[in-house]
Order: structure tokens, then C-alpha cells, then sequence
């Protein structure tokens, strides 16, 4: 209790001079006020160290001019704007925005149909197929992002991919050889399978979840009213996914947008640039070119970009009770 | 109630922002000093690369450098390649940095230019400067100053198969491009029968190989003007040496990818399954290649890339490393007297022991004793490095114009001016930033 009193107080919050004459109602009362968030306190202090204040120096940081001589002389040289300027004059970064907007809408969409599909199928599947499908999934899911990446260079590889040469087998000789990175579309085309690959299993078993909370006489009762199988799933199903759905929707939208491992280890946003994407932007501007300054600004565009696209996901989560996790 | 919670997360954000103010300002003080040498015992600071430097070398060095420097301790550290520029950037930043470093000659120019590094012309002449390998020398110059001294290289060369040559005719190594056109297509009549034979493995993206080509026509990939420099891709030279890499390519009917280099699929690994008769490669890869099979070694023996100029080897890319001390290092004194030994003669000449090009040596005798040793080292003193600029730092991490032109252009999907000018352009804007 002493430390809790102790870091409240040194995050620069004396206590108010009680007034004369109330003193013993006023200080008692303000005790049983304050103790809740004393509590709250060091829980608060932590979050604020570990999440926001990060978040702040991001923000500084934009408005620095910041290389590697500013960082290892450790200068502080303000530069209003410019880094801004600097990003948002570049007709790159509207096209690598856009690319990035569309990338992560298409990602999103698929995961979530491919996602409720194996949810509902695993609902209606029996005993030891669903365990075997379930099985997959979760080892699809546990697999390292940097193994399944590499498995799929090889699988989409020019010369030695098994996917050239099973289509050449099948007839289709026109692949041989062919090259599946040539352009940015295909090389996005890729890369987004290897990410609707890994994202597909949570969504699924998050759904599911939700699935299976249906009692099983809602059911009954639409097959008594005559239901078939897709007005079932319209009025039973439906309800008791849509707030799962709609959390699966806001946390995938979040994961595709920063999707930077696979984008980049697949052809470090090549051809030519054309399948860079915003945090592919970010590593070239900050780790790859030392411009911490741009690439802070960068950074917080994407987040401006981010709360003007999940807004109305984040109002939708904090109001709905129905959306009480 | 409410005043009470406002009041608690406006403590907390004002306490935060002033120790936000002071985190930043403090380390402004530590930089510029110079400090007189202390007296007592003194440690310094050695960061190398993890595989440069042989042990045998390193112990004997900091041996005699204690021996001879009363109470000083040499702190040796070897460092991991993945990851070091980072692990760099925070060192260099911090009040305590390392004393002497190795840095990549690629990453050297954005070090050198950030003004992080401790100017060293003035010491040129203590480091063996008169025999400096000179692709090493120009990657740790920036605007005239000298901040990086040459450590050691490594070129490309041509790795053959001995036992396959001598199978299909071919009784010495080629000297020229011809002869090398020439032993492709005898390589060919005699195994072509056997379809996963390639006479040369060439990937679309070998890019080093491409600078080989363009530096014997003549011509460079940037041209410089003080601190500009500017993409010169469009040029007659570079048109010719893309010419010669896509014959090379149709000519062997190589099977490696063109969108890709060297690295993926591993080259050596293909060499070592024994139906590869030709790479160019690094002198090591002979050791990767024998991982598959252990008598590829004896078997493989390497020649130089030949130039268009019969009997001359063609200029070729150097990679390798530099040293440097740090700006903030509180033992330059120190630091300056460790690399004076490094660069010796003495210690040279053990590098060219273990299979590299020394940097601050002319002496290169140590290499002949092995023939793929000795095909490097025939064509190091044609030797040239990326251009020296600090925006080279953000092509070096993976978006290469350079590689994608090669892909275009090997593919038909761009001409050769649209392939070029896309490059040029990229280069631009990299050198810019």
C-alpha cells in the first residue's frame, strides 16, 4: 500500500490541503475517494510507461530531424513539418498508402470469408474429421511465420516450385519456368495467401467458439418453423457470431495493415517497389536509411490512417454491450 | 471525484514529458570532448566481425598490444552479421561505445557521412597507407576526409569443375570471353545429353557479376561529383555488359531463377550436387559446396572472370571490410595504436594466409598456394566498390534497382532504355535520400 501512495505521489500528485473545520469528515471521505485510484496506480503508471509513452516519442520523434549523427550526438533538432512535408510530397507514398488500404481490405475480406466457412463446417462435421481438420489448423496456425514463408518461396519458386511443376503435369506448359514475382500485383497475390494462410485458423477457431455457444434448441426450433439451412444460419447462427465477427474484422484489419515479416522476406517489396507496403516504407525510411525523423512520420500517418479506417469499429466495440469480451 | 482523476493523469503526463526533455538533452553533453588520457589501467574496446579475423590472428595480436601497452587490456568481442547495423547504431549513441570497430565497406560510407566516426587522414601514413587496397580506401572516404581504413576483401571468380573440363576437351582455363563462350558450348556436346546439366549456373540477379561485366566495358553504375552522386545505367557500356550477361545466359542454359540471386536457391548447394559445371562465386563456396559433397573440393578449381580484352581479367566488385574508431571512443589514442598494428605487414599477411585479400598489403603471396585462392587474388588489384554514399544504405537492405533491371531486361519484360532509366531512377532517389 505504502509504494502504491508513493508512485502516485511522484507522478506529481500532492494531495489537496484539506480546509479547517471539515478536516476529519473532509479527509476521510477523500481517502475512500482517493484508494480506488491509488489502486489503480501503479497498473495505470505501467501501462502509461510501456504503451503511450512510446507512442508519444513517436510523435516527437516526427518533428526531429533525426539520423544516425543527430542519434549518436545526441542532438535535438526540431524541424516543424518537414518530415512530413517530405513524406506526403512523395507521389510514392499515396500509391504505397492506396496498395496498402486495398492489400489489407482484400486480406481482410478473405480471411473472414475463408474463416467463417471453416467455422461453419467444422460445426456440421462429425467426431474425427473435425479433430483432423482442427488438427491442421492449429498446426498451420503454430507454425513460425518465417518457416512458412520460406516454404512458400520454394513452393512458388521460378525453376525448382512444386506449384510450376505440377501445373507443367497437368498440361498447363506455359508455366514453365513462369515467374510468379515479376509484377508487384502477383508478388502481393503471394504474399497475401501466405498471410490469409496463417490468419485463417484463429478466425476460424474464434468463430467457432461462437458457433457452438448457439444452444442447440434454437435450431430445432427454426427446423420446426421450416427453416433450411441458410435462413438457420441467417437468424440463428448469424446473431451469435456478428460481435465475434465484428471483433475478428477489427483485429484483423490491424494485423494485415503491419504485416511487414512476410511482405518483406518474400521480395523486400520488389519488383521495382511495386509490392511495398507501408511498413515495408517505414523499415526502408527508418532502419535501412537512418531517417528516424521521416520514418516516425510515416509511422504516425499509419496510425492516423489506421483510426480513420477502424473508427467505426472502435465506437461500434466500446458502446455495443453486446460486445462485452 | 472527476477533478481528482484529471488532475492524476495530468501529473502523470507533465511528469513524463519533462523526463521525456531531460532523457534527450543529457546525452547531448557527452559529445565533442576531448579527454586527456587517464592514468591507471585502461581497457579498450575491439568489436570484429563474426568469421573475419582468425582466432589465431586475433590472440596473437592483442597479445602483443598489451605486451607493449603497459596496463592496458584489450577487450576482444566478436560480432554476429545479423543484425550489427542496429547493434552498431545503438553503440556508436551510447557514452561508452566500442574503441575500434569493423564495418561492411557497403555500410562504411553512411557511417563515414553522418559525421559518427573519428577522421583519421591525418594517420593514413601510420596505417600502411601506401599500399591500400584501393576499392577499400575510396568506401571509407567522404568528402575528402578519410574515416575508415581498409581491413580485408574478397572478389568474385569463375569456380569450375577440373574433372568435367578435362571430360569435354578443354585443356586450360578460359582467358577471354570467347574461350569462356567456347568451353560453355564444348561443356554442352559433351553433357548436354543429361538434362539437369547446366555448363554454367548463372540466377538472373547476380548482380555482382553484372558490375564485373560493366566495369570492364568501361563503365560504372554511378558517376561522381564531390558528394553527388548520380545512377549512370544508360549508357553504351552498360547495354554491352547486359548484352554479354544474357548471352551467357541462353548460351549455357543455365536453370536458375532470373528473378532471383545467388542466395536463393544457395548456389553452392547446386554446385554441390556435381551437375553444375561453372559458378561465379566467392572462393569459400567451394567449402559450402563440399557440405553436399565432400569430393567436390578436390575436384573444383577456379580461374578469374576474363575480360573482353584477351589474356586480362575483367575488374571486379570487392566486398570486404574496413575499420574505424568510433567518434565518442573516450581510447582513440588507444584505438589509433591497435590499428597501426592490425594494418602491419605482419598481420596482413595473415589474412592472405586464411583466403582473403588483405587491405593495408600489397602482398597477396600467401594466396598462390591454393588455386581458387589464387584466381581471387590474380584479379584483386582491378578491384571496385559500391558507389560511396551514404544513400547506398537503403539499396544495400534490399530494394537493388540494379537486380530488378537484370530481371526486366533478361526476361524481355522492359527494354533495355526503359529497364536502365528505371534503374537510373531508383538510384536517384536512393542517393537523394
Amino acid at each position: 500500500m505504502t509504494s502504491t501512495v508513493d508512485t502516485a505521489r511522484s507522478a506529481g500528485t500532492p494531495p489537496p490541503a484539506a480546509r479547517p473545520g471539515v478536516r476529519r469528515r473532509a479527509r476521510r471521505s477523500l481517502s475512500d475517494l482517493a484508494t480506488p485510484y491509488l489502486m489503480l496506480g501503479p497498473a495505470v503508471l505501467v501501462m502509461l510507461a510501456l504503451l503511450c509513452w512510446p507512442a508519444v516519442q513517436v510523435l516527437f520523434i516526427s518533428f526531429r530531424k533525426l539520423d544516425l549523427g543527430e542519434l549518436v550526438r545526441g542532438e535535438v533538432k526540431w524541424v516543424g513539418f518537414d518530415n512530413y512535408k517530405n513524406v506526403l510530397t512523395d507521389p510514392d507514398f499515396w500509391v504505397i498508402s492506396l496498395r496498402t488500404a486495398v492489400f489489407t481490405v482484400v486480406l481482410v475480406a478473405s480471411t473472414l470469408l475463408i474463416g467463417l466457412g471453416i467455422a461453419v463446417l467444422m460445426r456440421h462435421l462429425a467426431g474425427w474429421v473435425r479433430v483432423v481438420l482442427q488438427v491442421c489448423l492449429v498446426l498451420a496456425w503454430a507454425t513460425p511465420i518465417v518457416a512458412t514463408t520460406t516454404i512458400f518461396q520454394w513452393m512458388f519458386d521460378q525453376n525448382y516450385g512444386i506449384l510450376n511443376k505440377t501445373l507443367v503435369k497437368l498440361g498447363f506448359d506455359s508455366y514453365q519456368g513462369y515467374s510468379w514475382f515479376s509484377t508487384g500485383t502477383s508478388t502481393l497475390t503471394v504474399i497475401g495467401i501466405l498471410i490469409v494462410w496463417q490468419a485463417v485458423p484463429f478466425i476460424a477457431f474464434t468463430l467457432y467458439a461462437g458457433l457452438i455457444g448457439t444452444p442447440k434448441d434454437l435450431y430445432e426450433a427454426a427446423a420446426i418453423d421450416g427453416a433450411n439451412g441458410w435462413s438457420a444460419f441467417r437468424a440463428v447462427s448469424w446473431p451469435s457470431v456478428r460481435p465475434l465477427l465484428m471483433l475478428t474484422t477489427f483485429l484483423s484489419v490491424l494485423w494485415d495493415f503491419r504485416a511487414f515479416t512476410q511482405v518483406w522476406a518474400i521480395r523486400q517489396g520488389g519488383p521495382d517497389g511495386k509490392s511495398t507496403t507501408l511498413p515495408v516504407l517505414l523499415y526502408l525510411k527508418g532502419i535501412a536509411g537512418s531517417h528516424f525523423g521521416v520514418s516516425a512520420a510515416v509511422a504516425v500517418l499509419m496510425l492516423v490512417i489506421l483510426v480513420a479506417v477502424t473508427w467505426r469499429y472502435v465506437r461500434l466495440l466500446v458502446r455495443s454491450p453486446e460486445t462485452e469480451l | 471525484m472527476r477533478v481528482w482523476s484529471k488532475a492524476l493523469i495530468g501529473g502523470v503526463a507533465v511528469a513524463l514529458t519533462v523526463a521525456g526533455c531531460a532523457g534527450s538533452g543529457s546525452s547531448s553533453s557527452s559529445s565533442g570532448t576531448t579527454t586527456a588520457p587517464p592514468a591507471g589501467p585502461r581497457t579498450i574496446t575491439v568489436w570484429l566481425m563474426n568469421g573475419s579475423a582468425p582466432t589465431t590472428l586475433t590472440d596473437e595480436l592483442n597479445k602483443e598490444f598489451q605486451d607493449s601497452h603497459k596496463d592496458v587490456t584489450v577487450k576482444y568481442e566478436i560480432q554476429q552479421w545479423n543484425g550489427i547495423q542496429d547493434k552498431l547504431t545503438t553503440a556508436l549513441a551510447s557514452n561508452n561505445p566500442p574503441d575500434v570497430i569493423e564495418i561492411g565497406n557497403t555500410q562504411a560510407p553512411k557511417f563515414a557521412s553522418d559525421g559518427v566516426l573519428e577522421d583519421v587522414t591525418a594517420n593514413v601514413n601510420d596505417f600502411n597507407g601506401a599500399n591500400w587496397l584501393a576499392s577499400l580506401k575510396a568506401s571509407g572516404q567522404w568528402d575528402g576526409k578519410q574515416y575508415a581504413v581498409p581491413f580485408y576483401a574478397a572478389n568474385r571468380e569463375i569456380l569450375y569443375r577440373k574433372d568435367l573440363f578435362e571430360q569435354a576437351g578443354i585443356t586450360a582455363p578460359p582467358t577471354s570471353r570467347q574461350e569462356w563462350l567456347d568451353a560453355i558450348g564444348k561443356l554442352k556436346a559433351k553433357f548436354g545429353s543429361d538434362p539437369n546439366f547446366q555448363a554454367l549456373y548463372l540466377p538472373g540477379q547476380n548482380w555482382y557479376t553484372l558490375l564485373s561485366f560493366i566495369y570492364d566495358e568501361g563503365g560504372d553504375i554511378a558517376k561522381q561529383d564531390g558528394k553527388k552522386f548520380t545512377g549512370s545505367l544508360e549508357t553504351p557500356e552498360v547495354k554491352a555488359a547486359l548484352d554479354f550477361y544474357k548471352q551467357l545466359v541462353d548460351v549455357s542454359g543455365t536453370k536458375a531463377p532470373k528473378d532471383a540471386d545467388e542466395q536463393t536457391p544457395e548456389q553452392a548447394g547446386i554446385f554441390g550436387q556435381g551437375k553444375v559445371a561453372m559458378m561465379v562465386a566467392l572462393p569459400w563456396e567451394v567449402a559450402t559446396a563440399a557440405k553436399s559433397d565432400p569430393t567436390i573440393k578436390d575436384k573444383t578449381s577456379g580461374f578469374p572472370i576474363p575480360s573482353k580484352t584477351a589474356g586480362q581479367t575483367a575488374p571486379v566488385f570487392q566486398g570486404g571490410s574496413d575499420l574505424a574508431i568510433p567518434g565518442n571512443s573516450k581510447n582513440k589514442d588507444l584505438a589509433r595504436e591497435y590499428l597501426k598494428l592490425i594494418t602491419s605487414d605482419k598481420y596482413q599477411a595473415q589474412f592472405a594466409k586464411a583466403g582473403m585479400i588483405p587491405g593495408t598489403s600489397k602482398d597477396v603471396s600467401a594466396l598462390q598456394a591454393d588455386p581458387v585462392n589464387a584466381a581471387m587474388a590474380k584479379a584483386s588489384p582491378n578491384g571496385k566498390s559500391t558507389p560511396a554514399t551514404p544513400g547506398w544504405a537503403t539499396i544495400e537492405a534490399g530494394q537493388n534497382p540494379i537486380k530488378d533491371m537484370l530481371t526486366a531486361y533478361l526476361t524481355g519484360a522492359k527494354t533495355f532504355e526503359q529497364a536502365t532509366k528505371d534503374a537510373d531512377d531508383a538510384l536517384n532517389k536512393a542517393f537523394s535520400s
